[in-house]
């Protein structure tokens, strides 16, 4: 039995550069759509959903800043991803590195908070953060690295062990980093000196800016320095990267110490900025999973996860504010984002192969004996 | 120590191991046909919310397993047309799965939360043969599913080494060239184990809630049993039967923080012991790394690389 | 050159005349994006005959033979099995009517063993597999051509030519009438190219037919009944006369003028000592990769490694270039020691490293040629692009380089042209001039007129006075340029000569491991 057409594909030798940007903007377009079919069929509206959404998200003052707000740590997340996977190191633990980030910002912020001054504890808190989110994914690095384990699996494990590690550090009577004095079990909140204050009446923070210049340094980094200019090469042929002398295992774990980093930042801008605590519903959020999803959408280029970042925190934060104004359950969001990311992977398939219909001939006729 | 709980904890772990089994050889059809799904646990969940909702509406337990390893077939086959047809990147393909299938699984949970399910997989009994000393109550006081796991994996060891269609899955999952060469179809072989991986996945996840869970709790479901089934994938070197012991293995441990509670053992925090499983699957996976490769020892050569036939 | 003549194919119609034409190819045509690989071509193959497709690379040979078992399908013509015009829609079409491909690269699963290599994909295969029915029968058809299997070894530990023959038998048992090779030759030594010759004439002395594939004129020469050859798509012309083709009308009708087949042999003064391998051993997993090895290169001379491949060349490559560290033994570069220092070291000392992979190795095959030309060279930590460029459009100038200019990118270079750029880079040197050369297989899958254009800058090199190592399968190759000529057989040489006075047939048995030690 078989199809009398068949999908030839040939690999593109000129990706036109147009197409780079129009993928993506299809695949938003199409993943709502296909979103707005799914809310059709689950008997929500359409109509509403997608304006309260889109307003909340974007188009109104509140909801730009406080979109803007949000993509702080999701741009963090994103180029904690994208900078680990152009070099095809999947990361996907950026979730734990990102508790593990805040964990630790945390103990900095409540142990030297007290007594050191704002200009110091900020930079320190930041810088803390990082570091913890490196060390988290220093044993996934070093394994990678040495032995080829997979880092997709390790990093996801380590996940789940960073999430117990955030439940039993604020459920454990007497934690350190447990609010004294209070009913029911939160974290408690870091000393005034390591928290910034928003910008205006906003949910924005400075940190926002820091974040966006990183993302543009980084991209210039991987573009113009040595460092980007191996990770190039061992991305695309380690082969050559050996044959230049180019130490593959080594630019491995700089990357993935980065990348986890990078992470552990993002967990620390939520201390300083809209948390000031560690709480445990941060494992119910996913930042560090929508990353994933950003990166994949900016192909992986630091700069376009700037854009991404922001365009996926409006969706999420429109989507948030959803429960309030309609019934849609706020679910439609990550089911968006996770749909924009299929639409995304289909759409690569045109930009990298040219894809064209092939009749196939006619059945063969039998030999004569 | 009360020799009794040990001998109950193993039967608990055997069935917990059911979908462990249940998952990870789904993983390992799709696997051994070159194709690597990473949305197990988006599987899974879809699955089991699916089971739930069909179980609760219909008031059979069988109904829900239908429904939910379907739905697990059906979430695979997104990843199948991506993978496959479009030759996308399966990593990032089988994360947006998750991604993807966990939200769906909110969503469509969410008018179900925290409800508990009506109706329920019950035990088989054999009669005198659970007073068997030891082994007894861990063989034969599980449900059907449990055996039906336990089955499935000895077959699959059958079908994969002693037949020609395993010839070719195990062909496609190493050189797809060479099969493509010899007229066989690689993409349609692909799409049917991914498929096929994806019914056996949701049968996993429809089993978790109707036997074991019964009661909706959104995510915290499955816990991360997807990743482990994957890492028990290539614990067992993408063998069927070692796949069985590893995944009893593996359920041994998640029973550990329950058994030693009921024990009363308390001064271990409850939170290293939920640490316990995924830091064993994390030791065993590097103990079995081979340096020099990022796929582990028995790893079908052409894993996660789509196939583009050379049309020069 | 040699003396053995070959009996052909006498099939049941020798006396009266021609035996019938078993497949035929009238008028095809096949194009690709941006070439006309076959051009209004007429090709056809009688039962029990051997006919030979020749042509250079590039030529469309592999096109036609692809469009006679069906992995391609023609623009325009047709094809005739039997009298009979057939429709090749796919491989498995083709094998249904008879008709089987070896390929040069050969389509075998590693990981199985040789039966379930053979049988995977025949139809009528039994749902259950009865292993000891089907080594049976696998060993049942090898038998009877006299092809050597066993049929429980895994694939993936045999050598090239048993692998070659369980390609063969693969088709065999599969039904074949009608056998392409493609290259079969390019991996085999003198002796095994002997028994494939046997092998074929058994085939077909029992009515199969043999489509030889290949760009090597003497062998041609030899065993074929027949000869059509092919240049630029089209057929130039046939020859049919059975073992006595003469290889420079076969020259010219590959080329389109005449070519001088004698060596060209000047005497070239030769220098200082740059290279010297001392006793280099390398051990990998408990196999002697490469044994006792010594020898050096000096300037102005082109010292050649022949050998089959697989004996250890590229490993002897990597561990003089400092990307292996050898077990036991020293190298020295322009009388420095450079073992165990790695590769930049190496390079700082003047060497330069053109690989086998041109692509992929030599090459990042995403990366521009301005950026390739960074690639063995010293980069700043702000890697400072501006600079080369100068220099990268002066190289493309000199060395003729078909490309955009710099930013080219090397994936869309011909194999020819991404040769010149590796040349042009490694010729050129980074901080240290280039002193000693290692240069691999550099002219294989080459146009015969970038072949021209390699040799051509090689012989320049050593001329301006460069010391060059030349390790290759083309034996031609190594005959008609090396000054002396090594033999690698296992993981040692084997066999010492000079090039001017080497023997083919000394030097074909060294590659065969049938020598004495090594004299000159």
């Amino acid at each position: 039995m078989r199809a009398p057409f068949r999908l030839q594909f040939e690999q593109r030798t000129e990706t036109p550069r147009r197409l780079g940007v129009l993928v993506p903007l299809i695949s938003v377009l199409a993943a709502l759509f296909a979103g707005a079919l799914f809310l059709l069929a689950t008997g929500h509206s359409v109509g509403d959903t997608y304006s309260n959404m889109l307003s909340d998200g974007f188009f109104s003052s509140t909801g730009i800043t406080d979109t803007l707000g949000l993509s702080t740590v999701l741009i963090c997340t994103g180029i904690a991803a994208a900078f680990a996977f152009q070099m095809n190191l999947y990361n996907i633990g950026g979730e734990g590195q990102l508790y593990v980030g805040m964990i630790g910002a945390t103990w900095f912020g409540l142990f030297f908070g007290e007594n050191l001054p704002s200009f110091i504890m900020i930079p320190l808190v930041l810088i803390g953060g990082a570091l913890c989110g490196a060390a988290w994914i220093a044993i996934p690095a070093w394994v990678r690295a040495r032995l080829g384990t997979s880092e997709i699996v390790t990093t996801l494990l380590l996940t789940y062990v960073a999430a117990s590690l955030v439940n039993h550090f604020i459920y454990r009577s007497g934690s350190y980093f447990r609010a004294p004095n209070s009913m029911f079990p939160q974290g408690r909140q870091v000393p005034d000196s390591a928290m910034l204050s928003p910008i205006g009446d906003t949910k924005m923070y400075p940190t926002f800016f820091v974040i966006v210049l990183l993302s543009l340094a980084l991209h210039w980094v991987v573009r113009r320095t040595e460092f980007g200019y191996r990770i190039q090469v061992i991305s695309d042929s380690p082969r050559a990267a050996r044959y230049a002398g180019i130490s593959a295992r080594r630019t491995t774990v700089q990357v993935m110490l980065i990348s986890g980093g990078l992470a552990g930042l993002g967990g620390a801008t939520l201390i300083v900025g809209s948390f000031q605590r560690l709480d445990p519903g941060i494992v119910t959020l996913g930042y560090g999973y929508a990353g994933i999803v950003i990166a994949a959408l900016a192909r992986n280029n630091m700069a376009a996860v700037v854009v991404s970042g922001i365009l996926f925190a409006g969706l999420r934060s429109g989507g948030d504010k959803l429960q309030i104004s309609t019934d849609t359950p706020i679910h439609i969001g990550v089911m968006l984002q996770g749909a924009i990311l299929l639409f995304a992977l289909g759409g690569e398939a045109f930009r990298r192969y040219k894809i064209r219909i092939v009749r196939t001939p006619a059945v063969v006729s039998e030999a004569t004996a | 120590m009360n020799q009794n709980i040990w001998v109950l904890m193993t039967g608990d772990s055997v069935a917990l191991a059911t979908t462990l089994i249940l998952a990870a050889l789904g993983a390992l059809f799709t696997e051994r046909s070159g194709v690597l799904n990473l949305g197990v646990e988006g599987v899974l969940l879809t699955a089991a919310i699916s089971s739930f909702i069909a179980a609760d509406s219909s008031g059979s337990v069988w109904v829900g397993l239908i429904v939910g390893s379907l739905a697990g077939a059906l979430l695979a086959g997104i990843h199948a047309i991506l993978a496959v047809v479009l030759r996308a990147n399966q990593i990032v393909s089988g994360l947006a799965l998750v991604i993807f299938g966990t939200g769906l699984a909110n969503y469509l949970g969410k008018p179900y939360e925290g409800k508990t399910i009506s109706v329920k997989l019950t035990d088989m009994t054999f009669g005198p043969l659970t007073d068997i000393p030891l082994l007894g109550p861990i063989l034969f006081e599980q449900d059907i599913i449990t055996y039906v796991a336990l089955a499935a994996a000895v077959l699959s060891s059958l079908y994969l080494f002693r037949t020609r269609p395993g010839l070719e899955v195990r062909a496609t999952g190493d050189d797809p060239a060479t099969v493509d060469a010899q007229g066989l179809m690689v993409s349609t072989i692909r799409i049917r184990y991914t498929l096929f991986g994806g019914l056996l996945m949701g049968l996993g996840g429809s089993w978790l809630m109707l036997a074991e869970s019964a009661a909706w709790h959104q995510a915290a479901t499955t816990n991360g049993v997807g990743w482990i089934a994957l890492a028990l994938v290539v614990f067992a070197s993408w063998r069927p039967i070692r796949l069985v012991l590893g995944a009893v293995l593996f359920g041994f441990t998640l029973q550990l923080p329950y058994t030693l509670q009921a024990e009363n053992i308390t001064f271990i925090p409850q939170a290293f012991l939920q640490m316990v499983p995924y830091v064993a699957t994390l030791i065993s996976l590097i103990a079995l790394s081979r340096p020099g490769s990022t796929n582990a020892l028995g790893a079908p050569k052409s894993l996660g690389v789509p196939f583009v036939r050379d049309e020069r | 050159m040699t003396s053995s003549t070959y009996e052909g194919a006498q099939g049941p119609h020798h006396a009266s005349g021609a035996a019938p034409v078993a497949l035929e190819a009238i008028g095809v045509v096949k194009r690709f994006p941006g070439v006309l690989a076959n051009d209004d071509v007429n090709f056809d193959i009688r039962v029990g005959e051997v006919h030979t497709l020749l042509g250079e690379n590039g030529a469309g040979k592999s096109t036609l033979a692809s469009m006679l078992c069906g992995l391609y399908q023609p623009d325009a013509g047709r094809i005739l099995r039997n009298g009979a015009p057939i429709q090749l829609s796919s491989p498995r079409a083709g094998l249904q009517h008879g008709i089987a491909m070896v390929h040069q690269h050969f389509r075998l699963v590693d990981r199985f063993t040789v039966a379930e290599n053979v049988v995977l994909g025949s139809r009528g295969l039994s749902f259950k597999l009865n292993r000891a029915e089907l080594n049976d029968a696998v060993a049942a058809v090898a038998d009877t051509y006299g092809l050597p299997v066993d049929p429980t070894a895994t694939v993936g530990d045999l050598s090239v030519g048993q692998r070659q023959r369980v390609e063969i038998v693969k088709a065999l048992y599969q039904g074949a009438e009608i056998l392409l090779l493609d290259e079969p030759t390019a991996v085999l030594v003198p002796a095994e190219v002997e028994k494939l010759f046997e092998n074929v004439h058994a085939m077909t002395k029992t009515g199969k037919s043999v489509v030889f594939i290949s760009h090597k004129l003497g062998e041609v020469a030899r065993i074929s009944d027949r000869v059509t050859v092919l240049r630029n798509g089209r057929v130039t012309g046939h020859v049919s006369s059975k073992g006595q083709a003469d290889a420079k009308e076969l020259a010219r009708l590959m080329v389109g003028r005449d070519i001088d087949l004698a060596a060209q042999r000047a005497s070239h003064p030769i220098g200082h000592e740059v290279l010297q391998i001392r006793e280099v051993s390398l051990v990998a997993n408990g196999v002697n990769v490469l044994s006792n090895i010594s020898f050096n290169v000096h300037e102005g001379e082109m010292v050649g490694i022949a050998g089959v491949a697989g004996n250890g060349q590229r490993e002897l490559a990597d561990v003089i270039a400092g990307l292996l560290s050898p077990t036991s033994g020293t190298i020295s570069i322009g009388g420095a020691m450079s073992t165990d220092r790695g590769p930049i070291a190496s390079r700082e000392l003047g060497l330069a490293y053109v690989p086998e992979d041109r692509l992929g190795v030599g090459l990042v095959p995403s990366m521009s040629i301005l950026d390739n030309l960074l690639l063995t060279r010293d980069r700043n930590v702000v890697v400072d692009r501006a600079s080369v460029r100068p220099e990268a459009n002066r190289l493309i100038d000199e060395f003729e380089i078909k490309a955009n200019g710099p930013e080219h990118l090397a994936r869309k270079l011909s194999g020819g042209n991404a040769q010149k750029v590796l040349l042009a880079r490694e010729l050129s040197g980074g901080r240290t001039a280039t002193k000693l050369l290692v240069v691999c297989s550099p002219t294989r899958g080459l146009d015969v007129g970038a072949i021209e254009t390699v040799r051509r800058l090689l012989d320049d090199a050593r001329s301006a006075g460069q010391a060059i190592l030349l390790i290759s399968e083309d034996l031609d190759e190594i005959m008609s340029l090396a000054d002396r000529v090594l033999v690698i057989y296992r993981g040692a040489i084997v066999h010492e000569t000079p090039g001017a006075t080497a023997s083919l047939e000394q030097v074909g048995a060294a590659m065969a491991g049938l020598s004495q030690a090594g004299g000159a």
